[in-house]
């Protein structure tokens, strides 16, 4: 059975009012890669969820989880 | 040059290369047509080591654009921005891809050879266009997809 990566980036970065721009400032990124990994499409390294989940006041688990 | 600039600056920029490099990699195959259509029909003449020379320099030029950061004018700030992990994800993605193309390339000028002489130059010539081609349409097609909202 597959596994996937959820997250819910998207809907605490809108509870703190930030653009996706202004949450990948914060992480170092571009925007495009925030923007895939709100989508589900690109699974971040350990290192960029940690910097994700402290940007965003979570921690990591609170903010990805895996759905069977 | 502040944050906000940096960043805004990485975005256009990689958004440019992401609508450029699948145009090039058009580009790039239709050059080869004439290539392609002329294989086995004897030796060069001048305008073909002409034509040789210009897809060299291209190839290059395309091989640097896509396994480098690329932008060498710009700031390293901006060009360090460009390449973060995403992007070197779609990258690897796309060389993957193109390592593919490049061994079925090697595999099809192997059975041509068998009924058509090939010269080492031509059968490079359709590995590197088939390897390189592929890979630059696929990281472009990637860079894109992440692009898009929503």
């Amino acid at each position: 059975m597959g596994e996937r990566l959820v997250n819910r980036l998207k809907e605490r970065r809108t509870e703190l009012g930030l653009t996706q721009a202004e949450l990948a400032e914060r992480v170092g990124v571009t925007r495009k890669t925030v923007n895939t990994v709100e989508n589900g499409v690109f699974t971040p390294s350990a290192t960029l969820a940690i910097k994700l989940a402290k940007a965003l006041d979570l921690s990591v688990e609170q903010l990805f989880w895996i759905e069977s | 040059m502040n944050e906000r600039s940096i960043s805004e600056r990485a975005d256009y920029l990689s958004r440019r290369r992401a609508r450029i490099l699948p145009m090039l990699a058009i580009l790039y195959f239709s050059q080869q047509i004439s290539f392609f259509s002329a294989l086995g029909n004897g030796p060069h003449r001048d305008v073909d080591h002409f034509k040789i020379g210009a897809w060299v320099a291209l190839s290059l030029a395309l091989l640097f654009a896509l396994a480098t950061k690329g932008f060498l004018f710009q700031p390293k700030a901006v060009r360090d921005l460009i390449d973060d992990e995403g992007t070197r994800a779609n990258r690897l993605d796309a060389m993957r891809l193109g390592f593919l193309f490049a061994c079925f390339a090697a595999i099809a000028a192997y059975f041509i050879a068998e009924f058509q002489p090939l010269t080492v130059g031509e059968a490079a010539h359709l590995v590197l266009t088939f390897g390189l081609g592929a890979a630059l349409i696929r990281f472009g097609y990637l860079e894109r997809r992440a692009h898009k909202d929503g």
